[in-house]
């Protein structure tokens, strides 16, 4: 995708939430009842603070459409984007899901080793560097858990997950 | 007691055993952070205030400070070896260390390199210790109308001065770290804004958090997004670590230009240690006789880049000291982990403690020390670093996100808002959105909302005081001033003059 165009969606994104924040500014509970200062209701930096989204967000859209190099440049090229659907799905599943369902240790134990054997794994290699990467991954992994657990709650007193 | 005296009793304090083994280790693994491209000195800093809050205030604060100088040298090494920059500090560094090092004399490289950083951060200490206790002064005479303006003028400028493209995006990324700093129990009336009916959000969004995900988990996926660099490894039998101090004197007056350029650039808010690097390069190439060698191997280019940004290190501390408003992304950890561990930075500190400058600058000088030594005996050992492959690396990084960011309240809260701002911060940098003034913006938002509110009070809703006591119109017309320079029209007109003055002069 080009970054006008890229620009362009984000630029109503940031109108649809610059308009959000100002409406719940407005409604915002003005604390008659407290009868505070007219002038120090809470709702009034996040109306300025979405008003000043909503205008930014329209030079934003209107620089678009002005032909140059930052707006032809292509955004998210030149990476791979299998690693970085693998990696953001693993560290999601972990900080979300293994960790506070497993305990801590085995949740970073099985999250590391995971991790590890997904990107180190030598598919076309012969057994010995097969066999090498996974004792490494599984070292990695119970080491990790082993002394992150340590450190965490033995030394800095933490109730793990 | 002066600053020299201070300094002095900062360092006899800091001289013990314990202090020394904190520094040492800490310094260390910060160039080891700095080093490995993807892990940043704000990542550092941030992940290790997770590490460090159960220790005492000033071995904590002593790790942070070492780990921040040490990250900012340490990206310098994969600059040099590999042609990417460790952090987006050292990117003016691989212009020409990496040349020198494809021409074999990586060595000699990162030997000036570290003596540029040490340099530059011995000049950044020095301003410190001169511009901290009158800049302290004078906030003491800050209301909640200077207060407001220098909320907004940080914001803005860190917005304009770190946008890689339109300085509308550094705006707007200034303006939601405004929005996330909203969030949750208001200052004046502890009213509870955009809590969306989630109790864990009454108390706001914790900055550590935030910035945890935002440099942690989103250098995470940006390190295993883009391709691995090839390390420049040719060696030439002459090259060698030890700098000449020929060549560092030669280059005595392009040091001491970077250094004041860095520290500078390091008191602006929010605009942080590129800024410094490139500022210094450029300034350089102008100055130099031999403009043509930069981007090719040139000496003085490494130099001033190195000096440069190593020199904002100790900058973005005078105004996250004295005004509580960080230099760069890192001090504002820096400044979250100050509130963590007791010490309320702003203009009272040089009253409630007058020997923080000077502990600070003690705490930089060891910092410097350490990276000295470690810069030039350890040159190996950091290209080995180099060869750590990320599936080994990122999910030890990951694993510490998670479980430092958990470990701050002990809530899974915090991790989700860490995962969150993660992806959002990956997003937001594919797209060119500078993360300074988001940080900024978090950090500064309660500041901005109670001190316009509690302005408005005493004022009785009228907006005029805002705009005629003294400091707050300098602001206004600063800020107006760099609004109005995005304007190609008004640039022409202002420029003229000059222009003007060019014209008569060369004729």
């Amino acid at each position: 995708m080009r970054m006008a165009l890229a620009d362009r969606l984000t630029a109503f994104v940031f109108v649809a939430l610059g308009m959000a924040m100002s409406i719940g500014g407005w409604q915002m509970d003005r604390l008659e009842i407290r009868k505070i200062h007219p002038a120090s209701i809470p709702g009034l930096v996040p109306i300025v603070l979405g008003g000043l989204l909503i205008i930014c967000a329209v030079l934003l859209l209107r620089s678009t459409f002005k032909s140059d190099e930052d707006g032809d440049a292509l955004i998210m090229s030149g990476g791979s984007w299998a690693r970085l659907a693998i990696t953001g799905a693993l560290c999601i599943f972990y900080a979300l899901g293994l960790v506070g369902w497993l305990s801590y240790f085995w949740a970073t134990a099985v999250f590391t080793f995971a991790f590890c054997m997904i990107f180190s794994f030598p598919v076309d290699g012969d057994l010995r560097q097969k066999g090498i990467a996974t004792l490494g991954a599984l070292a990695l992994g119970v080491g990790i858990a082993l002394g992150s657990s340590y450190l965490f709650q033995e030394l800095f007193l933490v109730r793990l997950p | 007691m002066s600053g020299l005296a201070s300094l002095g009793a900062g360092l006899v304090l800091l001289f013990t055993p314990t202090m020394l083994f904190h520094a040492a280790w800490a310094t260390l693994l910060g160039i080891i952070v700095g080093s490995l491209p993807g892990l940043t000195a704000t990542m550092g800093v941030a992940l290790m205030t997770t590490l460090t809050y159960s220790l005492d205030s000033t071995a904590a604060i002593l790790v942070l400070i070492c780990m921040y100088v040490g990250a900012i040298y340490g990206g310098s090494r994969s600059a040099i070896l590999l042609n990417i920059p460790g952090t987006p500090a050292s990117a003016a560094t691989s212009l020409d260390g990496y040349p020198l090092a494809k021409a074999g004399r990586a060595g000699a490289a990162m030997g000036i390199a570290t003596a540029g950083s040490a340099l530059g951060t011995l000049a950044g200490i020095v301003m410190l210790v001169m511009i901290a206790p009158p800049l302290a002064e004078v906030a003491l005479n800050f209301g909640s109308f200077e207060f407001f303006w220098l909320a907004v003028f940080g914001v803005l400028i860190s917005g304009q001065l770190t946008a890689d493209t339109t300085p509308i995006k550094g705006y707007i990324a200034g303006i939601l770290g405004l929005m996330v700093a909203m969030v949750g129990s208001e200052g004046i009336h502890a009213h509870v804004r955009f809590s969306m009916g989630l109790q864990d959000l009454n108390a706001g969004i914790a900055l550590i958090p935030a910035m945890v995900g935002a440099f942690g988990f989103a250098e995470v996926l940006t390190a295993m997004w883009n391709k691995a660099g090839v390390l420049a490894v040719t060696k030439d039998k002459s090259d060698r670590t030890i700098p000449d101090l020929m060549d560092v004197w030669r280059h005595k007056v392009t040091i001491i230009r970077s250094g004041i350029i860095g520290t500078l650039v390091g008191i602006i808010p929010g605009v942080g240690e590129d800024i410094g690097a490139w500022g210094s390069y450029s300034a350089a190439r102008r100055a130099s006789k031999e403009p043509d060698q930069f981007g090719k191997g040139s000496i003085e280019g490494l130099i001033a880049a190195e000096t440069g940004n190593s020199a904002v290190v100790p900058g973005s501390l005078i105004p996250a000291i004295t005004l509580a408003v960080p230099g760069s992304a890192s001090s504002a950890v820096l400044i979250a982990a100050l509130f963590i561990h007791g010490i309320r930075p702003g203009p009272l500190i040089m009253i409630e403690q007058p020997h923080f400058v000077g502990l600070i600058s003690a705490m930089l000088i060891i910092a410097t020390v350490f990276m000295a030594i470690y810069g030039l005996s350890l040159t190996k050992a950091f290209i080995q670093v180099l060869r750590v492959p990320y599936a080994y690396l990122m999910p030890v990084v990951f694993v510490l996100c998670v479980i430092g960011t958990y470990a701050l309240s002990q809530r899974l809260f915090d991790v989700w808002v860490m995962v969150a701002f993660g992806i959002i911060g990956f997003v937001l940098r594919q797209m060119k959105y500078p993360m300074a003034p988001l940080v900024l913006g978090i950090i500064l938002g309660d500041l901005l909302d109670k001190s316009l509110r509690r302005g408005l009070t005493l004022t009785d809703g009228d907006i005029l005081p805002f705009f005629t006591r003294p400091i707050s119109a300098g602001f206004v017309a600063v800020i107006l001033l760099s609004l109005l320079l995005n304007i190609k029209a008004f640039r022409n007109i202002a420029g003229a003059p000059m222009r003007w003055m060019k014209a008569r002069f060369n004729a």
